[in-house]
């Protein structure tokens, strides 16, 4: 049943490869803007009718005014000043001020425009005419000139954005604190600042039939594996759909395995971070309209690791990572773990714990397992609710959850003390590892279910399958477990326990084809030997 | 070769370590030798280095080609198929025994009223998910859980070391040496014979020339920890108790003071017996493929995996009868498969190789 739904959406896939092919040779013929500055006026208006944003603007220049010119822009996406100032004022003013006016004619108009009148350092010169409106829909000014079959796009790219703020969800206690924005050119230019490197490509992209949304694929050549890049590039040439609003749309793409619980694409709202990935020879793709750029290959490892791992010093990095597997673990496997406990081992319980513990539960209706199950569900309503709820009403949620699921759940005999304290812990520990977010509410669910079923080996053989669904994952061909499986010595040096930085001399094995070397490992250790 | 899969030294290792630890972690037939249980043991022990050496050797000899090949090649056509099909059943029928006695290790220790098939099956869905996702993903898997197990084993080990009392292994041989020598024998059918499943196995190790290498350190670390069980369980528990349990290392557990951890030798035993459950199943599964010359095995998992249940649950009236055919036929009922064949097709594959290279 579950391969034929997977064969299914292997030929939607592939149908919508097709046609994407078929579009492609269709869109590759060249629409030729017309001579005539009134055509093409005509088309500007028919395309952009009802259009309030639009802007067209007529300027005559030459000596009787036998050049004409059209300027087409949308207000609001361009900046106004730029506009003004270097297109229009050194169109109407200052030709006539430095004379030029006078030599301007059907002959020299276009090298006269481009050499000395358009001050502006991103000037183009195209012809397709579908290209034109192309740019002008993406914030630039068009420069049609009457009698020629060319164009000059001028960039003049401003609106009104977000500025670079700190992002709220990978907060750090040390390290840059500067966040991607929801405009492409500044989250590269974020990138390019942290890498001063010609060998840091960024390569374009359209993709939504209907929003044109810009998708950018950063590498850094050299470095990334030419296989990775490619098949990156294979898989987003062939999503055809509508909008793409966020990169999530992306990413459900171009997953390995749709159907996975796992994540198998990162993403990331803060530049250092996108930066040291590329730099592992990671690939990654920004996106038009939001902050959070999306890495791959992504292996589980990383879901643990933090970039601040790198920031402080290697033993308190270890000891947090440690730490945030134990809360994966703990988050996932607690509730069924007590369940389990109480249900069918409860002989594996010290005597003196069992006590307390058999005091605790003494006169409630439930059983463990629905007692866990209630909670682990409330909890995850309070959850949504806090992040869902407007700021001022949090405070209200989170007394109503303290009070009334905590306490006096255990007052009216619903719930134990002991299953409150081991909701509380899988709530903090669910925090702890914020990429698995989607996947532990899931997995603690089916481990509860398992472990009422079997108890301990219920549980493990839960976490069985888990394991064996783990390893068969892959992210763009890299085996999701490795460094640990398949085993990568040099690799472990960055897993749970993070080495300090001199030592860590290769990149990622399995990722990375070519280059091995990351940091001149002897020299550094030389030149601290001198210093002593 | 059916699929273009492969597996590195490392993984191989604790995938041998992983298989050999087996069920023998929680019976062993040593302890019919009473307090010379751990000499029985060594000399077994010893002699599987001789096996593995056979083993290995074969697999050396024609280093892509598996078990069934070999035999086709050796014997001909169809007197190598005939072996081949005996081959096959005794994986399939291995695999039923080890289910078997991880079934009634849960019956006995843990869920004294859940139903046996009921175990036995939930067990084999998931050896079903592993086996379809193929050798390369059970070796990463193997990789991963196996390091843990063995943290267990040895942290028990530990625990347990207060209550050893030396003065369980004398009087030193006093049934006598032949019995000594006998008992050996089971020690090494029952767990370092059955190692002829990897003949299946081998051709799929990445690099040929580790081979000896590694299956001498896997057979090196997972000899002394099963010595290390063997020599525990006698010391605290002495032989005569050790003959009376069925399940030793359960009692032996239950004795670390303090903590209860018996599910952890459930664990431990859940761990290892599917990785060597899964490795019989994927040699048969291979045979199978390999018999009627098919490109896939995938299609048979589900039947191979339901005859190995009902194997299991067919294969013993009980409990005792289980410890009884274990004890006193496995031993004789294994040796053409362990022990003549391979030292068969050793013999004619050198003979083989000498006229081939003299005619050269």
């Amino acid at each position: 049943m579950f391969r034929y739904f997977t064969r299914l959406l292997n030929y939607f896939i592939l149908k919508a490869k097709n046609d994407n092919i078929r579009d492609f040779k269709h869109y590759s013929n060249i629409e030729k803007i017309p001579s005539s500055i009134k055509s093409v006026r005509d088309k500007l208006e028919e395309i952009f009718s009802d259009s309030v944003d639009f802007v067209l603007r007529e300027i005559a220049l030459g000596e009787n005014s036998e050049v004409k010119i059209l300027i087409a822009f949308i207000d609001g996406l361009t900046n106004k000043q730029t506009v003004n100032t270097n297109i229009l004022r050194a169109l109407m003013i200052e030709s006539r001020i430095s004379k030029l006016n006078r030599e301007v004619n059907r002959e020299t108009i276009i090298d006269i425009l481009k050499e000395n009148l358009l001050s502006i350092g991103d000037l183009e010169i195209i012809d397709d005419f579908k290209q034109t409106v192309e740019k002008i829909l993406s914030g630039d000014t068009v420069i049609y000139i009457d009698g020629k079959n060319v164009a000059f796009k001028a960039d003049t790219k401003g609106w009104e954005t977000r500025g670079v703020e700190e992002p709220e969800t990978e907060a750090v206690v040390r390290g840059p604190r500067e966040g991607f924005t929801e405009t492409l050119r500044t989250n590269t230019a974020l990138l390019r600042r942290k890498i001063r490197n010609p060998k840091l490509k960024f390569e374009m992209i359209k993709l939504g039939e209907q929003t044109n949304t810009d998708v950018c694929i950063c590498y850094i050549k050299g470095i990334a594996n030419p296989d990775i890049i490619e098949t990156v590039k294979r898989r987003l040439k062939r999503i055809k759909i509508d909008a793409i609003l966020e990169s999530g749309y992306i990413e459900e793409f171009i997953e390995d395995e749709p159907f996975s619980l796992f994540p198998t694409v990162g993403n990331s709202e803060k530049p250092d971070v996108v930066a040291a990935k590329l730099l592992e020879g990671r690939i990654a793709i920004l996106c038009d309209g939001t902050p959070f750029a999306l890495t791959v290959p992504y292996l589980l490892i990383e879901t643990i690791q933090a970039s601040e791992d790198y920031y402080s010093r290697p033993y308190f990095a270890s000891l947090a990572r440690f730490a945030r597997m134990l809360a994966f673990f703990a988050s996932v496997i607690l509730p069924s773990f007590y369940v389990a406990l109480i249900s069918f081992h409860a002989d594996v319980i010290p005597f003196k714990l069992l006590l307390s513990v058999s005091a605790s539960r003494e006169g409630l209706p439930t059983s463990a397992f629905t007692e866990s199950l209630l909670m682990v569900l409330s909890f995850e309503l309070l959850r949504e609710a806090g992040v869902r709820m407007p700021r001022p009403i949090g405070q209200a949620v989170s007394i109503v959850g303290a009070l009334v699921l905590g306490e006096a759940a255990v007052k009216a005999g619903l719930v134990s003390n002991l299953m409150i304290m081991v909701t509380a812990l899988t709530a903090i520990s669910s925090f702890v590892v914020p990429p698995m977010g989607g996947t532990i509410p899931i997995l603690r669910v089916v481990f509860l279910i398992a472990a009422n079923i079997l108890g301990f080996m219920g549980l493990f053989l839960s976490i069985f399958v888990v394991l064996i669904h783990l390893c068969s994952l892959r992210s763009f061909g890299v085996p999701y477990t490795s460094p640990i499986a398949p085993l990568d010595g040099m690799g472990l040096k960055d897993s749970i326990v993070r080495f300090p930085i001199w030592s860590m001399i290769t990149r990622p094995k399995d990722i990375t084809s070519n280059k091995n070397k990351k940091v001149e490992h002897r020299m550094k250790i030389s030149h601290i030997k001198k210093e002593d | 070769m059916i699929r273009n899969e492969r597996i590195s030294p490392v993984q191989l290792s604790f995938i041998m370590i992983g298989f050999i630890f087996g069920s023998s972690a929680i019976i062993t037939p040593a302890v019919s030798a009473y307090q010379d249980a751990w000499l029985a043991y060594i000399i077994g022990w010893i002699g599987g280095y001789i096996l593995i050496g056979i083993y290995a050797y074969i697999s050396i000899l024609n280093p892509s080609k598996t078990f069934i090949e070999i035999l086709k090649d050796v014997f001909g056509k169809y007197i190598g198929s005939i072996i081949g099909i005996f081959y096959i059943w005794y994986f399939l029928h291995l695999a039923g025994l080890v289910f078997r006695n991880l079934g009634e290790f849960m019956i006995v220790s843990i869920y004294t009223e859940t139903p046996l098939i009921f175990i036995i099956i939930s067990i084999a869905l998931v050896l079903a998910y592993s086996l379809k996702k193929g050798l390369e993903v059970i070796a990463r898997v193997g990789q991963i859980i196996v390091p843990m197990m063995l943290i267990l084993v040895i942290s028990i080990f530990l625990l347990v070391m207060g209550h050893y009392e030396v003065k369980n292994l004398l009087p030193f041989l006093e049934h006598g040496f032949l019995k000594v020598l006998k008992v050996s024998f089971s020690v090494l059918t029952f767990p370092f014979g059955e190692t002829v499943v990897f003949l299946m196995i081998f051709p799929y190790l990445n690099d040929k020339k580790d081979l000896f290498k590694t299956s001498y350190i896997s057979l090196t670390v997972i000899g002394m920890i099963l010595l290390s069980v063997v020599m525990s369980n006698l010391m605290i528990l002495g032989a005569d108790m050790l003959n009376r349990q069925i399940f030793p290392s359960h009692i032996t557990i239950s004795l670390i003071p303090g903590i209860a951890v018996e599910p952890f030798i459930a664990i431990n035993l859940i761990i290892a017996a599917s990785m060597k459950i899964t490795m019989c199943l994927y040699a048969s599964l291979i045979g199978i493929a390999q018999l009627f010359g098919l490109d896939d095995y995938k299609p048979f998992i589900n039947p191979v995996v339901a005859i190995a249940v009902v194997i299991s649950i067919w294969v013993y009236d009980s409990l005792s009868d289980m410890v009884r055919w274990a004890g006193e036929i496995y031993p004789y009922y294994v040796i053409p498969f362990q022990i003549i064949i391979p030292l068969l097709v050793l013999i004619i594959l050198k003979i083989k190789r000498r006229d081939g290279s003299s005619a050269l």
